[in-house]
């Protein structure tokens, strides 16, 4: 029999940047607030120091800052004639498990989604008519425009350090910048980051080319920096260990060490961890949510969390799994394409060549999360003409490295033997002659490519897991051909020793090999609840207290890292909730 | 504690002796701390965070702060902080005590050094 606690104004569910975000802003809005994470306790000056923090084996293979599939996880197939199957070790994406979330071990990647994605059906229709977008391509607007988010975007680079070089600022286009990103009101908080050989003699060639190279904006400090809350960041010492480790100077931005103690020092906001929600409760008219339900892990105890307000925080597959165990919205289904929660599960796609050059040294251990040198040409220009091509969305491409491990990071050419002594040879001779060009490609929506809850398999609490079903479809088959072949022609006109050239991903998605912790979708925002889950403020179509934040709710993927709008939503829902929802609590969108 | 005073009158007599001519910029100083303070404190009494706390560090033996974890090349480097010893340490940590773990490349300019050095000193008075 779960026991039940004193009722707060608001329950979180998950402590990563977006419920650290909501923590802070509404428990110095004086509500008391209670946050609950199913992670342990982690601090910078215990956890991520030196030399503890640099071990490849602890961080990279055995997962230590990501969720236990022993506990919970997900069942996976490509499509809805096969049985989906669970995922007993965690390969293509890569959940965060401690408080802090994916944002302690994330890369500091932080991009602006603009009108290109929110408008995106509308944009397509308007240049290339209504047939262009295909049939079984659910692709829909978000309901929201840049020009709205754009002081969250801000506010949030702020808060996260953000390193990089404005290349449109009000409308004028500024020299080194990204000449296609959208307008913004300002620079970035923190200059760009060194570059390294890599990403210079990439820039260099896809200047060449005619293309238009940027530094990518990143949120690790290029230098010592308190940000507007007080926060201090140490600078990047560019150690290369950043992706899936906790950074040991402080340099990158991440909520335990910027939001989330700001609000612990607050008396009315109250961190519980190991707690794991497992539903969120509704009342008899099924129009209001009055808690969560939550475990201990530690010793089993059942509790029940009467709350004014839920906000689901956690990371986004979880947000969309609690909305299908607590039967808050219909779920999807994608043969009558009625429905919402679980519709338009999205991921991304890529492809990648490795060049190596006999008598170079690219050092490839010493880089920072951002240290990479981007190009917009196929991604935010509008300007480029989708329609010989055949496909919708686009893509990034960078040169350089992220966290290159030392142990992990092994380029060899292409057939060399992938053990013995050859290999050894290999791995030696190339290790320091080797650079990465690679895509990152967006992924539209498919009506086949969604979320439910499986039939089959069940996690340790007794809940049936979530069932992803997911596939590239046609429109990703060409984009990541067109990629690989602009990819291959920057690299050949570099004159590499040797090439192992890019391919676009053709085969089936496999859950095996790491790609991107970008999964997006599933209780998606718009502008009507017939085709969405939540308002443009994120908040429920059916619940009108409860919010559901995350990359969940982008309408499809793109080809950027999802942090950007995931942290700007965040601040812009916090003041949704603050400067509305508290003087007129109700839907703050009439449906 | 004796030899602690000491050190400071020294230092001072130093900070003296360089004044008139190229005196140390303690509010310049303050704002080079930045660069330390995401991992150091430096008030007497504050929690350590990533690196120790700094209050009293001049004149102590390093690796000696309480319930701070360093580095066995920090312990074993037998330094007693003197002014001169911070300012080598800034300039390049890993040739000073090689094998330490303090995560920063080092701060190369002279007058940055003394000035941080001349913020640090007033404020851990």
């Amino acid at each position: 029999m779960a026991k039940v606690l004193k009722e707060v104004d608001v329950v979180i569910v998950g402590l990563g940047w977006t419920g650290g975000i909501l923590a802070k802003e509404l428990s110095e809005a004086g509500l008391q607030v209670v946050a609950l994470e199913r992670g342990a306790m982690r601090e910078a000056a215990k956890d991520y120091a030196l030399p503890g923090i640099r071990d490849e084996l602890r961080y990279v293979h055995r997962h230590d800052l990501m969720m236990n599939t022993a506990r919970d996880t997900l069942t996976i197939r490509n499509n809805p004639s096969q049985e989906a199957l669970p995922m007993r070790r965690l390969g293509s994406f890569l959940p965060g498990d401690v408080v802090g979330g994916s944002a302690v071990h994330w890369s500091g990647h932080t991009w602006r989604w603009t009108d290109m994605e929110f408008k995106a059906r509308t944009l397509y229709e308007e240049r290339y008519g209504k047939k262009y977008i295909p049939q079984d391509m659910s692709l829909q607007d978000w309901g929201i425009t840049y020009a709205e988010l754009e002081p969250y975007y801000d506010k949030f680079e702020r808060t996260a350090a953000v390193s990089g070089k404005a290349g449109n600022l009000q409308g004028r286009i500024q020299p080194g910048g990204n000449p296609f990103e959208a307008p913004r009101s300002r620079d970035y908080p923190l200059p760009p980051l060194t570059s390294i050989l890599a990403s210079e003699l990439f820039a260099d060639a896809a200047r060449n080319n005619g293309y238009h190279p940027f530094p990518r904006p990143s949120a690790n400090a290029s230098h010592a920096y308190t940000n507007p809350d007080g926060s201090k960041f140490g600078q990047c010492q560019y150690c290369g260990y950043c992706q899936r480790f906790g950074c040991e100077a402080n340099a990158k931005g991440s909520p335990h060490m910027t939001v989330i103690p700001i609000a612990m020092a607050k008396p009315n906001f109250e961190l519980r961890t190991n707690a794991w929600v497992t539903r969120v409760i509704k009342d008899s008219s099924g129009k209001r949510v009055t808690g969560v339900a939550y475990t201990n892990i530690l010793n089993g105890e059942e509790f029940e969390q009467p709350a004014n307000m839920v906000l689901l925080t956690a990371y986004a597959i979880n947000n969309v799994h609690l909305m299908l165990l607590s039967g808050i919205g219909k779920p999807y289904d994608p043969v009558s394409q009625t429905g919402v929660i679980g519709k338009n599960y999205c991921y991304q796609t890529g492809a990648g060549a490795t060049l190596f050059f006999e008598g170079r040294n690219f050092n490839p251990f010493m880089s920072s999360g951002g240290s990479n040198i981007s190009m917009d040409d196929f991604n935010t220009n509008w300007d480029f003409d989708r329609a010989p091509h055949g496909f919708i969305g686009g893509y990034t491409i960078g040169g350089g490295f992220n966290t290159a491990l030392p142990i992990g990071h092994r380029p060899v050419p292409r057939g060399t033997p992938q053990w013995g002594t050859a290999w050894k040879e290999a791995t030696s001779k190339w290790y320091q002659t080797a650079m990465n060009i690679g895509a990152s490609g967006s992924v539209m929506p498919n009506r086949y490519n969604c979320y439910d809850l499986d039939p089959t398999y069940r996690n340790a609490f007794g809940q049936p897991l979530m069932r992803m079903t997911f596939d590239y479809k046609d429109n990703e088959h060409k984009m990541g051909r067109h990629a690989a072949e602009r990819i291959n022609a920057i690299a050949k006109s570099m004159n590499p020793t040797h090439l192992n050239e890019a391919s676009a991903r053709t085969e089936p998605w496999t859950v095996v090999p790491y790609q991107s912790t970008h999964n997006t979708g599933g209780t998606i925002m718009g502008s009507n609840p017939r085709e969405s889950a939540v308002n443009k403020y994120l908040q429920s179509w059916d619940c009108h207290n409860l919010f559901v934040v995350g990359a969940n709710v982008f309408a499809h993927n793109c080809s950027y890292n999802p942090t950007g709008p995931v942290g700007a939503l965040a601040y812009w829902t916090a003041d949704a909730i603050k400067k509305k929802y508290l003087k007129t609590p109700g839907p703050l969108v009439s449906a | 504690m004796q030899g602690m005073q000491s050190k400071i009158v020294l230092a001072a007599a130093l900070l003296a002796l360089a004044g008139g001519v190229n005196a140390a910029d303690v509010k310049r100083g303050q704002k080079l701390f930045e660069e330390c303070a995401a991992c150091h404190t430096h008030e007497r009494g504050a929690q350590n965070g990533v690196g120790p706390n700094l209050f009293g560090v001049v004149g102590r033996k390093a690796g000696e702060v309480d319930e701070f974890r360093y580095s066995p090349a920090m312990k074993r480097s037998g330094i007693v902080w003197s002014e001169q010893d911070l300012d080598a340490y800034i300039a390049d940590p890993q040739a000073k005590v090689p094998a330490n773990r303090m995560p920063f490349s080092g701060m190369p300019d002279a007058r940055d050094r003394a000035d941080l050095l001349a913020y640090l000193l007033s404020a851990l008075k």
